[in-house]
């Protein structure tokens, strides 16, 4: 077996299982740990409880009507856009969803049109360029920028940069990437999921408890969720 | 002051205070740096990107790294920036999308360095008179009624039936002060007493500790101390039976 082939087999067969399994039970179990150290440790929190500043500062800071659109709003816009694309595209892609369909599950739902795809996949692109120059070049952020921040930044792009050759043939001439691009496209998607329950990325889930106890901690003393 | 910083002493101190918020907060920051004009401190520094908020509680991420293994000279500099760098205003945890509380971990840090041993001679000053005295300018509970009962005379010559019941028991207000105002504002008490008289309230100060409502221990992380000083007052809240204590402005 050439090693083009074991790693086809390898992304389309257990990296795939193991990639899907590590995001969904690792970020369970991010949420999981959160809820155990929480109840051992942040008394606060649950002497305190209200749903109702929960409730509030999560449907504030998800849609974007905070205080920090009002007073940053090109950089919060872009940062809105780039995750409603971030979690449109995978989900809706058609090409995604044909997968899905002739898996073992056989699961289909309705596609976004191929060229709303097209346009949010370069849309995100533009955005993650500039959050990457942002970083390179601003002064602040590149002073609390760590290593990571820059690797997953890439991490995160280049399903979108690869998914987008894959469909458009793209590099086809260039014999490597030309034979390749989907095995390189699987892996860096595969790449993404496994590394989210483990990195900052796992903010998608912890999101909302940080958010959530600082409401209940803000709201309790009256300040604004 | 220790010379030698013991790298147990400081995991000892932190693993238990580090709860699920302050984990996650350390994990999930994005760096973004939405943060840093919402400081007073980046803005009269002239932008400066060290006074991010974000970038203060870099200590924190290290220390636990390091597992405390770290020298005087460290914890120095982490002093610096946790009492020259930030008020814990909590004013940038406003504008964070994730809620991230920065001014809590500056706490934290606080306290760690007061476990250390390391806080403003200030602060310590005051913790010594909490303990001894129940307040932070060492007055004693002779100068204390003393000052209130010569307040109560120089008033009673402008109001006429004007007095600042000591511990009366049932009142419905327990009046506390900043031990700053017996020492040096009298005139503040008078104020005060004026308008309660005025407006007719059933109030009440107490004698013993717990008047003070100043918590300067809350400051350089002595938990502790803070409590007690809380404890007291609410003591004496629970003795006089009243309904509510009333803070000096
Ligand atoms: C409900 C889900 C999510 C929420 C509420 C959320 C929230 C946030 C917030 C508040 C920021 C910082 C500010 C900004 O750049 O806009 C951020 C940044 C980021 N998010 Fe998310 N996120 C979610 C899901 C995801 C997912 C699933 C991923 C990818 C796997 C992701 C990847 C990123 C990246 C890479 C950044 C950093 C951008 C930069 O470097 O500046 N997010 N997210
Ligand atoms: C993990 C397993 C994954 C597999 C097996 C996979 C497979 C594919 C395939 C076969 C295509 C091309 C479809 C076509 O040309 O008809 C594609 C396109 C694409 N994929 Fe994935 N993908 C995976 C993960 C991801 C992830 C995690 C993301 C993003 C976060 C992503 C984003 C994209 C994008 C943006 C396109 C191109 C959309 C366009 O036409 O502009 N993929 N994917
Ligand atoms: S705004 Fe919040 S997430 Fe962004 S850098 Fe500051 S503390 Fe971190
Ligand atoms: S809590 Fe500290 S870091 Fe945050 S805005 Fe206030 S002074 Fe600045």
């Amino acid at each position: 077996m050439d090693l083009y082939t074991f790693l086809y087999d390898l992304a389309t067969g257990p990296l795939l299982w193991i990639s899907f399994l590590t995001f969904i039970i690792g970020s369970l179990f991010r949420a999981g740990l959160y809820i155990m150290a929480s109840r051992k440790m942040d008394k606060v929190t649950h002497e305190h409880f209200s749903l109702k500043y929960v409730f509030l500062g999560l449907v504030r800071w998800i849609l974007p009507i905070n205080r920090s659109v009002k007073k940053n709003p090109v950089f919060t816009i872009l940062g809105y856009i780039f995750h409603i694309c971030l979690i449109v595209v995978p989900i809706w892609y058609v090409g995604h969803i044909s997968l899905w369909e002739d898996s073992r599950f056989g699961w289909t739902w309705t596609a976004i049109p191929d060229e709303w795809a097209d346009y949010m996949t370069l849309t995100f692109l533009a955005i993650a360029v500039f959050f990457l120059l942002r970083r390179i070049f601003s002064k602040d952020i590149r002073l609390i920028s760590t290593f990571s921040d820059y690797l997953l930044l890439v991490v995160t792009a280049l399903p979108f940069l690869t998914g987008y050759f894959l469909s458009h043939g793209t590099l086809e001439n260039v014999s490597f990437f030309g034979e390749n691009m989907e095995l390189i496209h699987m892996l860096c998607g595969e790449l993404m999921l496994i590394l989210i329950p483990f990195t900052k990325l796992s903010h998608f889930i912890l999101f909302f408890f940080s958010r959530g106890a600082t409401a209940v901690e803000f709201g309790r003393r009256g300040y604004s969720v | 002051m220790p010379d030698e910083v013991n790298p147990q002493e400081i995991i000892g101190f932190l693993k238990p205070r580090i709860g699920a918020r302050f984990r996650t907060w350390l994990k999930i920051c994005s760096h973004c740096g939405i943060c840093a004009d919402t400081c007073h401190y980046y803005i009269a520094n002239g932008n400066d990107p060290k006074m991010i908020p974000s970038y203060k509680v870099r200590f924190l991420v290290d220390l636990i790294k390091k597992k405390g293994k770290v020298d005087k000279e460290y914890l120095e500099k982490v002093y610096h920036t946790v009492y020259h760098e930030c008020n814990m205003c909590r004013r940038c945890t406003l504008y964070c999308p994730f809620g991230i509380d920065i001014a809590l971990m500056i706490s934290l840090l606080r306290s760690l360095l007061f476990s250390q041993g390391l806080a403003p001679d200030g602060l310590v000053r005051a913790i010594e008179n909490y303990k001894k005295f129940g307040n932070q300018m060492a007055v004693t509970e002779e100068d204390w009624v003393d000052t209130i009962e010569w307040c109560e005379e120089e008033m009673a010559e402008e109001l006429v039936g004007l007095k600042i019941p000591i511990d009366k028991k049932g009142a419905k207000i327990m009046y506390t002060v900043n031990a700053r105002e017996p020492m040096f504002y009298p005139q503040d008490i008078m104020e005060v007493a004026k308008i309660f008289h005025v407006a007719g309230e059933d109030w009440t100060v107490p004698r013993k500790e717990g008047w003070d409502d100043t918590n300067l221990a809350m400051f350089c992380g002595d938990i502790k101390t803070a409590k007690y000083i809380v404890q007291n007052t609410f003591k004496r809240a629970e003795e006089l039976q009243v309904k509510q204590i009333a803070i000096t402005e």
